[in-house]
């Protein structure tokens, strides 16, 4: 869902801009205030962000045939936390810009806004939710993911359509999602099952990650695991 | 995949150059091409730049042409939108679908084929600097512009480890593929999950052993870099100049 360079004129793109490098700022922030603190975070955030890259470089299996890519940001989001998350994609938005031509430079902060900061937001948000509400935890994570997903192709679609109205924003806001809904919502569910799929991996063969993450606690993957049992 | 535009950066010529000649002469292509309302300026940009990424970056031509005509296909559904959603005017054709009626008209045609030469446009700027100039390179560049300290060693270690982990990922894909990991849907599904989970963990433990090495050699929260000082000579000061002016004349020619 990389809006491409080019695409959004004047003043949109200034003002997605405008949007995004508050929440940049404030990671920026609290990146500086955890390796400051604990200065092995940065060699696995590193990593992290590799693995994100490599990951949205995936072709996922899709059944309408169509090239399809996951964003990864939903993973990211309940793994980090969603302020670091907006860092993290900012690199990895700029690097598929310069090294697979995904995206651009002026819709940067559009693309970081849809896809690093509402999409993160929204994953992050549904996650605690879920946890909160003793869901079970794999369908939380695929809740969390295709949501974050669903966010990120709505909110593209409404920056598409605040920079061109037709007879009215919203028209040309149901315009904008109906054509990408094709590909999108198929797309997004398809990426919650991964995601689900990867931390049941995770979880069988090196959960203690996940609980020095903070993401889920001991007694929670005890849980898990009796159940698969 | 295999196929990152990086390593033709590392390959051309005009990686020899100064670095922020390269990324300002881009920048203005892409804020020239964009905030024109002719369709005359993009497509003189994507004209100069393609010029200047073949001929003087030595790209191959039938690469650069693929190259451009992938990203093209993101601009060519946004602008079918905006061709029958937008702006009123003459009817110029219609048909009908599924008894729904969908009318293009002079304004949408407009607007259509301006958001496609702007995309052009930029996306030939873009290719520009991502075929001229390594990432390496453009570390210092950043540095220079005051970014914090910790984004930019960020970005040098994810750089770094984005090709450890796609050869990681493309010999798992491999040894899968070999074993019939994709050959139908259901299969395919799994699989990726096998291959994802894996690099995560991977990564993960390749994270922990990356800081004891770097602590080991007593990394301190500042990796220094070299920064190749590279003068602009004359004659690409000359060439850049001639070609912000006429960009500037071309748009200014179109308006009046």
């Amino acid at each position: 869902m990389h809006i491409m360079e080019g695409f959004l004129p004047g003043p949109w793109w200034q003002i997605w801009f405008a949007i995004a490098i508050p929440v940049i700022m404030y990671g920026m922030y609290r990146l500086n205030k955890l390796t400051t603190e604990k200065r092995e975070v940065l060699p696995l955030l590193a990593v992290a962000g590799a693995f994100i890259f490599v990951l949205s470089s995936l072709k996922l299996p899709s059944i309408t045939g169509s090239c399809s890519h996951p964003t990864g940001t939903g993973m990211a989001a309940i793994l980090f936390g969603p302020a670091i998350t907006a860092i993290l994609s900012l690199i990895v938005l700029a690097y598929q810009a310069l090294f697979l031509a995904h995206g651009g430079l002026t819709t940067l902060g559009a693309n970081v806004f849809s896809m690093g900061i509402a999409g993160p937001v929204v994953a992050y948000a549904v996650y605690k939710m879920g946890m909160k509400f003793n869901l079970n935890f794999y369908i939380t994570v695929f809740l969390a993911a295709t949501m974050g997903d669903w966010t990120t192709y709505l909110v593209t679609s409404a920056e598409l359509a605040l920079a061109f109205p037709g007879e009215s924003v919203f028209s040309s806001f149901k315009a904008f999602a109906a054509v990408f809904a094709l590909t999108q919502v198929p797309l997004a569910i398809m990426e919650g099952a991964v995601t689900a799929l990867i931390f049941k991996y995770v979880i069988q063969v090196k959960s203690d990650v996940l609980v020095k993450l903070n993401v889920i606690s001991e007694m929670g993957i005890r849980k898990i695991k009796e159940m698969a049992a | 995949m295999n196929n990152l535009l990086d390593d033709y950066a590392l390959m051309s010529p005009l990686r020899y150059h100064n670095n922020k000649l390269k990324l300002g002469v881009a920048i203005f292509g892409i804020l020239a091409g964009i905030s024109s309302a002719s369709l005359a300026t993009p497509i003189f940009v994507v004209f100069c730049m393609g010029i200047a990424t073949v001929f003087f970056g030595k790209v191959p031509l039938k690469f650069y042409i693929q190259l451009m005509l992938a990203p093209m296909s993101f601009a060519i559904v946004g602008a079918v939108v905006i061709l029958f959603f937008f702006g009123f005017g003459n009817e110029v054709f219609s048909f009908e679908i599924f008894s729904y009626r969908l009318v293009a008209n002079a304004q949408g045609i407009d607007k259509a084929l301006q958001v496609i030469s702007r995309t052009a446009g930029g996306m030939s700027c873009m290719f520009f600097i991502a075929l001229s100039t390594p990432v390496v390179e453009l570390f210092s560049v950043l540095r220079s512009l005051k970014i914090p300290d910790s984004v930019i060693e960020l970005s040098m270690l994810m750089y770094r480890y984005i090709f450890v982990f796609l050869e990681v990922a493309m010999s798992i894909k491999y040894a899968q593929t070999v074993r019939l990991g994709y050959k139908d849907f259901k299969r395919s599904f799994s699989s990726m999950a096998m291959l994802a989970s894996t690099l995560f963990i991977r990564s993960w433990e390749q994270g922990e052993k990356l800081y004891l090495s770097m602590s080991s050699r007593c990394y301190d929260g500042k990796l220094s870099m070299f920064d190749a000082r590279r003068p602009i000579g004359i004659s690409e000061a000359i060439l850049s100049g001639v070609y912000i002016i006429s960009t500037i004349a071309v748009s200014y020619i179109v308006i009046i």
